[in-house]
Protein backbone atom coordinates (compact mmCIF):
# COMPACT_ATOMS: atom_id res chain seq x y z
CA UNK A 1 0.00 0.00 0.00
CA UNK A 2 0.94 3.80 -0.47
CA UNK A 3 1.10 5.83 2.60
CA UNK A 4 -1.97 7.38 1.88
CA UNK A 5 -4.02 3.98 2.16
CA UNK A 6 -5.53 4.47 -0.96
CA UNK A 7 -4.45 3.37 -4.01
CA UNK A 8 -4.89 5.37 -7.52
CA UNK A 9 -5.23 3.38 -10.60
CA UNK A 10 -1.47 3.97 -11.81
CA UNK A 11 -0.81 2.74 -8.24
CA UNK A 12 -2.26 -0.90 -9.85
CA UNK A 13 1.09 -1.17 -12.22
CA UNK A 14 1.43 -2.03 -15.59
CA UNK A 15 -0.37 -5.28 -17.27
CA UNK A 16 3.31 -5.79 -19.24
CA UNK A 17 6.45 -6.27 -16.53
CA UNK A 18 8.17 -2.95 -17.06
CA UNK A 19 11.46 -4.75 -18.40
CA UNK A 20 9.67 -6.89 -20.65
CA UNK A 21 10.17 -4.07 -23.55
CA UNK A 22 13.94 -3.49 -23.25
CA UNK A 23 14.37 -7.62 -23.13
CA UNK A 24 14.99 -7.74 -19.70
CA UNK A 25 18.24 -5.23 -19.34
CA UNK A 26 17.94 -2.90 -16.91
CA UNK A 27 21.33 -1.61 -17.23
CA UNK A 28 21.75 1.17 -20.38
CA UNK A 29 24.08 -0.55 -22.86
CA UNK A 30 26.52 2.57 -23.21
CA UNK A 31 26.63 2.67 -19.41
CA UNK A 32 25.63 6.11 -18.77
CA UNK A 33 22.53 6.63 -16.27
CA UNK A 34 20.88 9.98 -17.50
CA UNK A 35 19.61 12.95 -15.34
CA UNK A 36 16.24 13.23 -15.08
CA UNK A 37 16.19 16.18 -16.72
CA UNK A 38 19.14 15.69 -19.26
CA UNK A 39 17.93 16.99 -22.84
CA UNK A 40 17.78 14.86 -25.89
CA UNK A 41 17.41 15.01 -29.45
CA UNK A 42 16.92 13.04 -32.33
CA UNK A 43 20.17 13.62 -34.71
CA UNK A 44 18.14 13.39 -37.77
CA UNK A 45 19.58 10.32 -38.87
CA UNK A 46 16.84 8.01 -40.94
CA UNK A 47 16.26 4.97 -39.51
CA UNK A 48 17.64 1.87 -41.96
CA UNK A 49 16.93 -1.49 -42.04
CA UNK A 50 20.50 -2.33 -41.11
CA UNK A 51 19.96 -0.95 -37.13
CA UNK A 52 20.58 -2.91 -34.58
CA UNK A 53 19.19 -3.92 -32.42
CA UNK A 54 15.85 -3.69 -34.88
CA UNK A 55 13.88 -0.59 -33.28
CA UNK A 56 10.50 -1.84 -31.33
CA UNK A 57 7.58 0.00 -31.27
CA UNK A 58 8.68 1.76 -27.97
CA UNK A 59 12.16 2.63 -29.70
CA UNK A 60 10.43 4.40 -31.97
CA UNK A 61 8.02 6.17 -29.59
CA UNK A 62 11.02 7.76 -28.09
CA UNK A 63 12.82 8.95 -31.15
CA UNK A 64 9.53 10.06 -32.69
CA UNK A 65 9.06 12.31 -29.19
CA UNK A 66 12.60 13.36 -29.22
CA UNK A 67 11.85 15.38 -33.04
CA UNK A 68 12.37 18.11 -30.82
CA UNK A 69 14.36 18.75 -27.58
CA UNK A 70 12.99 16.63 -25.04
CA UNK A 71 13.74 15.48 -21.12
CA UNK A 72 14.38 12.10 -20.08
CA UNK A 73 11.43 13.00 -17.78
CA UNK A 74 9.14 14.30 -19.98
CA UNK A 75 9.82 11.40 -21.95
CA UNK A 76 9.32 8.89 -19.61
CA UNK A 77 5.93 10.75 -18.54
CA UNK A 78 4.64 11.03 -22.14
CA UNK A 79 5.63 6.97 -23.23
CA UNK A 80 3.83 6.52 -19.17
CA UNK A 81 6.95 4.07 -19.36
CA UNK A 82 9.30 3.73 -16.42
CA UNK A 83 12.13 6.34 -15.66
CA UNK A 84 14.58 2.98 -15.84
CA UNK A 85 13.47 1.84 -19.08
CA UNK A 86 13.42 4.87 -20.91
CA UNK A 87 16.77 5.53 -20.02
CA UNK A 88 17.91 1.89 -21.41
CA UNK A 89 16.00 2.30 -24.60
CA UNK A 90 17.36 5.96 -25.10
CA UNK A 91 20.73 4.37 -24.52
CA UNK A 92 20.23 2.11 -27.47
CA UNK A 93 19.09 5.23 -30.02
CA UNK A 94 22.58 7.21 -28.56
CA UNK A 95 24.63 3.73 -29.50
CA UNK A 96 22.76 3.83 -32.78
CA UNK A 97 23.06 7.70 -33.60
CA UNK A 98 20.04 8.29 -33.40
CA UNK A 99 19.77 10.29 -31.00
CA UNK A 100 22.10 12.79 -28.89
CA UNK A 101 22.03 14.21 -25.47
CA UNK A 102 21.72 18.61 -25.75
CA UNK A 103 22.66 18.66 -21.98
CA UNK A 104 23.53 16.32 -19.50
CA UNK A 105 22.59 17.55 -16.52
CA UNK A 106 22.24 21.70 -15.29
CA UNK A 107 24.61 23.38 -13.35
CA UNK A 108 24.72 23.08 -9.54
CA UNK A 109 22.96 25.95 -7.96
CA UNK A 110 26.33 27.59 -6.84
CA UNK A 111 27.55 27.70 -10.49
CA UNK A 112 24.32 29.03 -12.00
CA UNK A 113 25.15 32.13 -13.52
CA UNK A 114 23.21 35.41 -11.91
CA UNK A 115 21.73 35.82 -14.91
CA UNK A 116 20.31 32.78 -15.35
CA UNK A 117 18.69 33.29 -12.05
CA UNK A 118 17.36 36.66 -12.88
CA UNK A 119 15.73 35.47 -16.04
CA UNK A 120 13.86 32.69 -13.91
CA UNK A 121 12.55 35.54 -11.46
CA UNK A 122 11.56 37.65 -14.47
CA UNK A 123 9.67 34.65 -15.72
CA UNK A 124 8.02 33.31 -12.32
CA UNK A 125 7.30 36.80 -11.81
CA UNK A 126 5.78 37.42 -15.07
CA UNK A 127 3.25 33.67 -14.90
CA UNK B 1 3.64 16.73 -29.95
CA UNK B 2 1.43 15.73 -33.03
CA UNK B 3 3.25 17.69 -35.34
CA UNK B 4 6.78 15.62 -34.82
CA UNK B 5 5.42 13.00 -37.15
CA UNK B 6 4.86 15.41 -39.96
CA UNK B 7 8.90 15.78 -40.29
CA UNK B 8 10.77 13.73 -42.45
CA UNK B 9 13.32 11.59 -40.31
CA UNK B 10 16.05 12.15 -42.71
CA UNK B 11 15.81 15.85 -43.40
CA UNK B 12 18.35 18.44 -41.32
CA UNK B 13 16.52 20.48 -39.23
CA UNK B 14 17.76 23.72 -37.87
CA UNK B 15 19.55 23.48 -34.90
CA UNK B 16 17.27 24.63 -32.20
CA UNK B 17 19.28 26.39 -29.42
CA UNK B 18 19.80 24.33 -26.43
CA UNK B 19 17.16 24.68 -23.52
CA UNK B 20 18.74 23.80 -20.00
CA UNK B 21 15.76 22.38 -17.44
CA UNK B 22 16.31 23.36 -13.64
CA UNK B 23 14.87 20.83 -10.78
CA UNK B 24 13.19 22.53 -8.04
CA UNK B 25 12.18 19.64 -5.26
CA UNK B 26 9.07 19.91 -3.11
CA UNK B 27 9.32 18.00 -0.38
CA UNK B 28 7.17 17.83 3.11
CA UNK B 29 5.29 14.74 5.25
CA UNK B 30 2.05 13.13 3.72
CA UNK B 31 -0.88 15.50 2.95
CA UNK B 32 1.16 18.39 3.20
CA UNK B 33 -0.07 19.83 -0.19
CA UNK B 34 3.04 18.95 -2.46
CA UNK B 35 1.22 17.45 -5.82
CA UNK B 36 -1.46 20.58 -5.28
CA UNK B 37 1.48 23.21 -5.26
CA UNK B 38 2.87 21.23 -8.30
CA UNK B 39 -0.73 21.67 -10.22
CA UNK B 40 -1.66 25.39 -8.51
CA UNK B 41 1.45 26.61 -11.09
CA UNK B 42 2.00 23.94 -13.68
CA UNK B 43 0.47 20.55 -15.18
CA UNK B 44 1.53 17.75 -12.66
CA UNK B 45 2.03 14.68 -14.77
CA UNK B 46 2.91 11.11 -12.63
CA UNK B 47 6.34 10.10 -13.71
CA UNK B 48 7.23 5.74 -12.58
CA UNK B 49 10.30 5.28 -11.36
CA UNK B 50 12.13 2.49 -9.66
CA UNK B 51 13.31 2.36 -6.40
CA UNK B 52 15.59 -0.24 -4.50
CA UNK B 53 13.36 -1.87 -1.71
CA UNK B 54 15.60 -1.29 1.73
CA UNK B 55 15.05 -2.42 5.22
CA UNK B 56 13.03 0.72 6.04
CA UNK B 57 10.22 -1.10 3.74
CA UNK B 58 10.36 -4.58 4.96
CA UNK B 59 7.04 -5.51 6.07
CA UNK B 60 5.42 -2.30 4.07
CA UNK B 61 6.39 -3.83 0.73
CA UNK B 62 4.44 -7.00 -0.19
CA UNK B 63 7.20 -9.51 -1.76
CA UNK B 64 5.68 -12.47 -0.44
CA UNK B 65 6.23 -14.83 -3.34
CA UNK B 66 8.40 -12.81 -5.24
CA UNK B 67 11.79 -13.51 -3.99
CA UNK B 68 14.50 -11.69 -5.41
CA UNK B 69 12.64 -8.46 -6.28
CA UNK B 70 14.94 -6.01 -5.41
CA UNK B 71 13.17 -3.05 -6.64
CA UNK B 72 9.75 -1.66 -6.24
CA UNK B 73 8.18 0.95 -8.73
CA UNK B 74 7.72 4.56 -6.97
CA UNK B 75 4.93 7.01 -8.78
CA UNK B 76 5.87 11.03 -8.12
CA UNK B 77 4.64 14.32 -9.11
CA UNK B 78 6.29 16.76 -11.22
CA UNK B 79 5.28 19.69 -13.51
CA UNK B 80 7.31 21.82 -15.66
CA UNK B 81 7.29 25.86 -15.96
CA UNK B 82 8.36 27.03 -19.25
CA UNK B 83 10.38 30.34 -18.13
CA UNK B 84 11.63 30.79 -21.70
CA UNK B 85 12.71 29.39 -25.12
CA UNK B 86 16.05 28.00 -23.30
CA UNK B 87 15.49 27.68 -19.30
CA UNK B 88 12.64 25.28 -17.82
CA UNK B 89 11.86 24.73 -14.71
CA UNK B 90 10.99 21.32 -13.39
CA UNK B 91 9.38 20.80 -10.06
CA UNK B 92 9.42 17.18 -8.08
CA UNK B 93 7.54 16.15 -5.13
CA UNK B 94 9.77 13.78 -3.24
CA UNK B 95 8.10 10.71 -1.44
CA UNK B 96 9.29 9.92 2.10
CA UNK B 97 12.18 10.36 2.80
CA UNK B 98 13.01 7.43 4.83
CA UNK B 99 11.98 4.93 2.30
CA UNK B 100 12.92 6.41 -0.69
CA UNK B 101 16.44 7.94 0.06
CA UNK B 102 18.43 6.76 -3.59
CA UNK B 103 15.41 8.40 -4.89
CA UNK B 104 16.06 11.56 -3.27
CA UNK B 105 19.50 11.68 -3.94
CA UNK B 106 19.24 11.16 -7.12
CA UNK B 107 16.38 14.23 -7.34
CA UNK B 108 18.56 16.43 -5.35
CA UNK B 109 21.48 15.80 -7.74
CA UNK B 110 22.08 19.25 -9.57
CA UNK B 111 19.09 20.68 -8.08
CA UNK B 112 18.82 24.67 -7.57
CA UNK B 113 16.68 24.23 -4.60
CA UNK B 114 13.99 23.20 -2.29
CA UNK B 115 10.49 23.91 -0.95
CA UNK B 116 9.56 21.97 2.10
CA UNK B 117 6.06 22.45 2.77
CA UNK B 118 4.77 22.21 6.48
CA UNK B 119 1.68 21.56 8.00
CA UNK B 120 1.93 23.32 11.80
CA UNK B 121 0.12 20.10 13.40
CA UNK B 122 2.34 18.28 12.08
CA UNK B 123 5.86 20.06 11.89
CA UNK B 124 7.80 16.95 13.19
CA UNK B 125 7.38 15.71 9.99
CA UNK B 126 9.57 18.39 8.30
CA UNK B 127 13.13 17.42 9.91
CA UNK B 128 13.93 15.08 7.95
CA UNK B 129 13.63 17.26 4.73
CA UNK B 130 15.26 19.97 6.75
CA UNK B 131 18.33 18.01 8.06
CA UNK B 132 18.93 16.37 4.78
CA UNK B 133 18.63 19.23 2.55
CA UNK B 134 20.95 21.22 5.91
CA UNK B 135 23.90 18.31 5.28
CA UNK B 136 23.84 18.33 1.14
CA UNK B 137 23.87 22.49 1.41
CA UNK B 138 20.86 22.72 -1.23
CA UNK B 139 19.46 26.42 -0.13
CA UNK B 140 15.57 25.56 0.32
CA UNK B 141 12.70 27.63 1.84
CA UNK B 142 9.81 26.10 4.76
CA UNK B 143 6.80 27.25 2.78
CA UNK B 144 3.85 27.29 5.86
CA UNK B 145 0.64 25.68 4.11
CA UNK B 146 -2.37 27.59 5.16
CA UNK B 147 -4.91 24.93 6.15
CA UNK B 148 -8.19 26.48 6.69
CA UNK B 149 -9.00 23.85 9.64
CA UNK B 150 -5.18 24.79 10.87
CA UNK B 151 -4.02 26.76 13.77
CA UNK B 152 -2.56 30.32 12.65
CA UNK B 153 1.18 30.82 13.63
CA UNK B 154 3.84 33.32 13.23
CA UNK B 155 6.72 32.34 10.68
CA UNK B 156 9.19 32.97 13.38
CA UNK B 157 7.90 30.63 15.50
CA UNK B 158 7.88 28.17 12.98
CA UNK B 159 11.08 29.23 12.32
CA UNK B 160 12.33 28.93 15.84
CA UNK B 161 10.53 25.32 16.30
CA UNK B 162 12.39 24.08 13.50
CA UNK B 163 15.60 25.37 14.28
CA UNK B 164 16.52 26.92 10.80
CA UNK B 165 19.83 28.97 10.20
CA UNK B 166 18.80 32.82 9.52
CA UNK B 167 19.51 32.82 5.80
CA UNK B 168 16.70 30.15 5.29
CA UNK B 169 13.26 31.94 4.64
CA UNK B 170 9.83 30.48 6.29
CA UNK B 171 7.04 32.10 4.55
CA UNK B 172 3.22 31.17 4.81
CA UNK B 173 1.66 29.79 2.12
CA UNK B 174 -1.45 28.43 0.37
CA UNK B 175 -0.90 25.29 -1.85
CA UNK B 176 -4.01 25.74 -3.61
CA UNK B 177 -3.57 29.69 -5.17
CA UNK B 178 -0.84 30.39 -7.93
CA UNK B 179 0.26 33.62 -7.06
CA UNK B 180 0.67 32.56 -3.38
CA UNK B 181 3.19 29.20 -5.04
CA UNK B 182 5.02 31.93 -7.36
CA UNK B 183 5.68 34.06 -4.08
CA UNK B 184 7.62 31.10 -2.44
CA UNK B 185 9.12 29.91 -5.41
CA UNK B 186 10.63 33.80 -6.13
CA UNK B 187 11.44 33.75 -2.09
CA UNK B 188 13.72 30.51 -3.02
CA UNK B 189 15.49 31.70 -6.54
CA UNK B 190 15.99 34.63 -4.63
CA UNK B 191 17.37 32.91 -1.43
CA UNK B 192 19.61 30.27 -4.12
CA UNK B 193 21.14 34.06 -5.58
CA UNK B 194 21.84 35.69 -1.94
CA UNK B 195 23.80 32.05 -0.98
CA UNK B 196 25.45 32.65 -4.41
CA UNK B 197 26.45 35.71 -4.05
CA UNK B 198 27.53 35.36 -0.39
CA UNK B 199 29.41 32.83 -1.10
CA UNK B 200 31.23 34.59 -3.98
CA UNK B 201 31.77 37.09 -1.55
CA UNK B 202 33.73 35.60 0.75
CA UNK B 203 36.25 34.09 -1.63
CA UNK B 204 37.48 37.52 -2.61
Amino acid sequence: MPPSGRWRPRDSGPVVRPYAVTGGRTEPADGEVLDLIAVVVATGRAVTQDDHPPLSPEHRRILGLCQHQITVADLAADTTLPVGVVRVLLADLITQGLITVVRHRPPPAQRTHNDVLQEILNGLRAL
Amino acid sequence: MGSARSESSGRARPPAPAFTAYKILIAGGFGSGKTTLVGAISEVRPLRTEEALTTASVGLDDVTGVAGKTTTTVALDFGRITIGSEVVLYLFGLPGQERFSFLWNELAYGALGAVILADVRRLDECFPSVNYFESRGLPFVVAINCFDSAPRYDPEEVRLALDLDPDVPAVLCDARDVESVKQVLITLVETVAARRSATTGSRR
